[in-house]
């Protein structure tokens, strides 16, 4: 389709392919009212009645096709919700839409209409800070219980008051569910909140026709740890740095850590030292390929069931990624390793012996990757059952927000990595992959791929290690002891996790500590397409498109 | 000479009460053999074997190389609370567990274990043990349509359909050795392999039917693999998608019996095999019983092998390959025996 079209130039860039601010604002016209300035991109105030308008302007006239995420948050005097807008084709052209409510009537009219992810971002949203949204096609709690009174990230909020529920509201919810009218063909079958296939505490209330999968409807919280809460009673230096390895906590804690330091890095205007950067890039690119072990195995665990080989043969080989990280960070599942402004300490000492054994993973690591392939991509009943099912469209992923394998595996070139570049990766020799496929299949291989590619980044980083000159190992930029960014900085920031986008957004109030801390978890929009991918195919196949989105729920519910 | 006929010449009591004994103690020695095999692999050679082809080391810590976990587990399974769900069909669901076991144990009547270790022999052997065999699908539709459970009733009617599917590729298959033989007399098959179908310098081929027409054996050891129910065709059970299908709610004392059916199942199935294609009993050196079992643990490992290797495919794609890809096949198979059969008679 958009072959045809003559590739139409995005309104507000120039040519040289920056965002021109004021152009955008030109094309806004009167529904701009007024400028700031965030650290990483202008933010636009709006009207509360006027953002669907004004979304769509910009999605179908400046190409912004990527709502990374949905802020909501409370000042003295008002509600307010930000819509961090990017580009699929360029992420670094950002833009924030502000939009400010009343104090006494926090109602914004919602983006659901325009970005499909709006939908659960602004539930969250109303769900913790309690910004209502108009015309939200669901405006229901998603990571509380239903019964849930007052919304804990507001000002108003007692914590100190329990949350006194009368039994009548929990009285037996499924009861109710069950009475489906008598002519009805469907059968309602709660699948989770424990369940061998949801890979942690997910909830999948699931409506079926036969084997075929009528209706699906996720439902998350059930993990939720408060942890934007805890970040935001921490100090910037020292005690948020933790808590990232807990939301994803399928080895990718280095990954989940970068988000936090590259964010609080920009926003502090700290320097982190190339050594220490390229230590990073090489300890993250482990935990990538530790995470995706972990994703294929399990999704093979689905499709295979539970005594395959396979899941066993990835746990074997993650098994090696962990003990080169506990090598390094001296843990194995918690690294709490990354510190603003650098790391924690330099690679073990005898350096040589630390070199020996990531070159050992190296050598072995090919006919490791030939035996999945063996076991996976080239077996004829595993192509049988994931191809051609569970698709999910490239328009539909783009409108759900989706990132990461499985952004890639609908064939969408997006990988912050190359687009957004931090830490090393811009100097090192690496690939996007992507497959066109859409389907289990594909998202399965790209994660095969990518760990192909992880490997090649870490056999660079050490070649660079290894030659680094003895009195230029810097681990450790300068920082102040406390940390109190200026006041009224706000900044939204993103990595590639091993998910997909992790992104963060925090605002200083000029003390130590973020007086607002959000998250943007690629496995909370993943999950958003199960709907997309499951509903009309069977019960396998939702299953398998389930683990395909390889969703760790610590981070979902955080 | 049959097992009971042996021991009523052993005993010195005679007549009809002499039969009927002799019977019930063929019969115990019969049923305690196989479930001796089934207690050795489903707690303890089952994890062994998949732990060996996962890179794991499983049991090794009760007894020597773990194998007294056999009694650990076994204490351990009996001990626990029997939970009896709200709303279930009771006499149905109590009934199915002992149908599940029951059915497949009862094959074991017409299976010639060699060593003289053979209940019966009746002319209709073959049929007999595929008419009981198939009794198992009867329990595992009432297990699932009586537990009351979401989850156990899509089990239990997948186990009709896949049974469906592969029953009549499963017996069409066993007929066509019925061709070569002429007979359904399970003593009668084993007899008809005895001879040599070439021999390859110093070694005699057998003329075991997995040899004559290997073609009907791969047919027969698939549709055998969708009658226990194991991967590829694990779909009645599917623990990742319906937590183990009609067993979900059953557990102690019931659940013992459905696993245990399901493993004497899988042996039943490696016993038919064994007499029809691996020329029963039949070996050199070693006494003919223990040919016998090492046949049926050889199936046995076929299956556990297939289900660490091999993904589950789905319930369509399976009633597929059945009546579309099996049926056909195995028609073909019977044909083709019959046309050649009657060419050399």
């Amino acid at each position: 389709m958009s072959l045809e079209e003559p590739q139409q130039p995005d309104a507000g860039v120039t040519p040289e392919g920056d965002l021109d601010y004021d152009e955008l604002a030109d094309l806004l016209g009167e529904r701009v009212l007024d400028r700031e300035e965030h650290v990483n991109a202008e933010g636009f105030v709006i009207r509360p009645d006027e953002v669907e308008d004004t979304l769509s302007t910009l999605k179908q006239e400046a190409g912004f096709d990527h709502l990374s995420c949905v802020t909501a948050q409370d000042y003295q005097d008002r509600y307010e919700s930000i819509y961090h807008l990017k580009k699929y084709d360029d992420p670094t052209q950002e833009l924030s839409v502000v939009v400010p409510t009343t104090r006494d009537d926090p109602t914004s009219e919602s983006a659901a209409g325009v970005f499909d992810t709006a939908n659960w971002q602004e539930r969250e949203a109303f769900d913790l800070v309690g910004v209502d949204y108009e015309g939200h096609p669901d405006p229901r709690r998603i990571l509380l219980p239903e019964t849930w009174q007052g919304h804990p990230l507001s000002q108003d909020y007692n914590q100190d008051k329990p949350q006194i529920v009368p039994l009548r509201e929990h009285a037996n919810p499924v009861e109710e569910r069950t009475e489906v009218p008598q002519e009805s063909d469907t059968m309602f079958i709660n699948i989770g909140p424990h369940h061998p296939a949801t890979h942690g505490v997910l909830h999948i209330k699931t409506t079926l026709d036969g084997e075929q999968v009528a209706d699906v409807d996720p439902d998350v919280g059930y993990l939720h740890r408060c942890e934007e809460q805890m970040c935001q009673q921490s100090t910037y230096r020292h005690q948020i740095m933790p808590y990232p390895d807990r939301w994803d906590y399928i080895s990718a804690g280095i990954l989940n850590e970068w988000a936090y330091a590259r964010a609080a890095e920009d926003l502090a205007d700290l320097d982190v030292p190339e050594y220490a950067q390229v230590i990073r890039t090489m300890s993250a690119e482990m935990c990538r390929i530790a995470a995706h072990l972990l994703a294929i195995g399990t999704f093979a665990l689905d499709i295979y069931g539970d005594f395959t080989a396979i899941f066993m043969y990835a746990i074997r080989d993650r098994e090696v990624l962990q003990n080169l990280l506990e090598e390094l960070t001296g843990q194995r599942l918690m690294f709490n390793y990354l510190r603003l402004g650098g790391v924690a300490w330099d690679l073990p000492e005898p350096r040589e012996e630390y070199f020996e054994m990531v070159r050992d993973f190296l050598d072995e690591w090919p006919s490791r990757l030939e035996e999945y392939h063996n076991l996976l991509t080239s077996n004829e009943l595993f192509q049988m059952r994931v191809v051609d099912t569970g698709i999910l469209p490239p328009e539909k992923a783009k409108s759900y927000g989706a990132t990461g394998p499985v952004a890639r595996g609908s064939g969408i070139d997006y990988d912050l990595r190359r687009d957004d570049p931090y830490g090393y990766y811009d100097q090192l020799d690496w690939d996007v992959v992507t497959d066109d496929g859409c389907d289990n299949f594909a998202r399965a291989s790209v994660r095969l791929r990518e760990m192909e590619e992880s490997a090649r980044i870490i056999e660079q980083c050490v070649d660079l290690l290894e030659d680094w000159p003895e009195d230029e190992r810097e681990i450790q930029s300068n920082v102040p002891r406390t940390l109190k960014p200026d006041p009224d900085t706000e900044i939204y920031r993103a990595v590639e996790a091993a998910k997909g986008e992790l992104g963060i957004y925090m605002r200083s109030d000029g003390t130590d500590k973020p007086a607002r801390f959000k998250i943007r978890s690629p496995c909370f929009c993943n999950l958003q397409t199960l709907p997309v991918m499951s509903e009309g195919e069977y019960i396998p196949d939702m299953i398998a498109a389930l683990g395909s989105l390889d969703i760790v729920l610590g981070e979902v519910d955080r | 000479m049959t097992l009971p006929e042996t021991i009523n010449g052993l005993l010195p009591i005679g007549g009809l009460a002499g039969e009927v004994v002799a019977a019930l103690i063929g019969a115990a020695l019969i049923g305690t053999i196989m479930l001796a095999n089934t207690a050795v692999a489903g707690p303890w050679a089952k994890r062994k074997i998949t732990a060996k082809f996962t890179d794991r080391i499983a049991v090794n810590r009760v007894g020597p190389a773990g194998l007294l976990i056999i009694v650990a587990d076994a204490v351990r399974l009996l001990a626990k609370e029997l939970v009896v769900p709200e709303g279930v069909d009771r006499p149905a669901w109590d009934f199915a567990p002992l149908l599940i076991a029951s059915s497949a144990l009862l094959g074991f009547a017409v299976i010639p274990m060699g060593s003289g270790l053979q209940l019966a022999d009746p002319d209709i052997g073959l049929a007999f043990v595929f008419a009981v065999a198939s009794m198992a699908s009867l329990g595992l539709l009432m297990a699932g349509y009586a537990s009351n459970n979401k989850y156990s009733f899509l089990g239990g009617l997948r186990a009709v359909a896949q049974n469906l599917a592969y029953e009549i590729p499963l017996v069409l298959t066993g007929a066509s050795v019925v061709i070569f033989t002429g007979t359904l007399q399970m003593s009668e098959i084993v007899a008809a392999q005895q001879g040599a179908l070439f021999t390859l310098g110093p070694i005699a081929i057998p003329s075991w039917f997995a040899f004559v027409n290997p073609f009907a054996f791969v047919l027969f050891m698939i549709a055998n693999l969708a009658e226990v129910g194991r991967n590829p065709f694990d779909i009645p059970e599917a623990p990742t998608e319906i937590v183990a299908g009609y067993q979900t709610e059953y557990s102690s004392v019931y659940f013992v019996l459905v696993y245990l059916g399901e493993f004497v199942h899988i042996f039943l199935g490696g016993a038919i095999a064994t007499t029809l294609f691996l020329g029963g009993p039949a070996g050199p050196i070693l006494p003919g019983f223990v040919w016998f079992l090492i046949k049926i643990w050889a199936v046995f490992l076929f299956t556990q092998w297939a289900r660490s290797a091999l993904p589950r495919v789905r319930i369509d794609q399976l009633i597929q390959i059945g009546w579309k890809g099996m049926l056909v096949l195995s028609f073909a198979n019977l044909v083709l025996t019959a046309v050649i059969v009657g060419a050399i008679a």
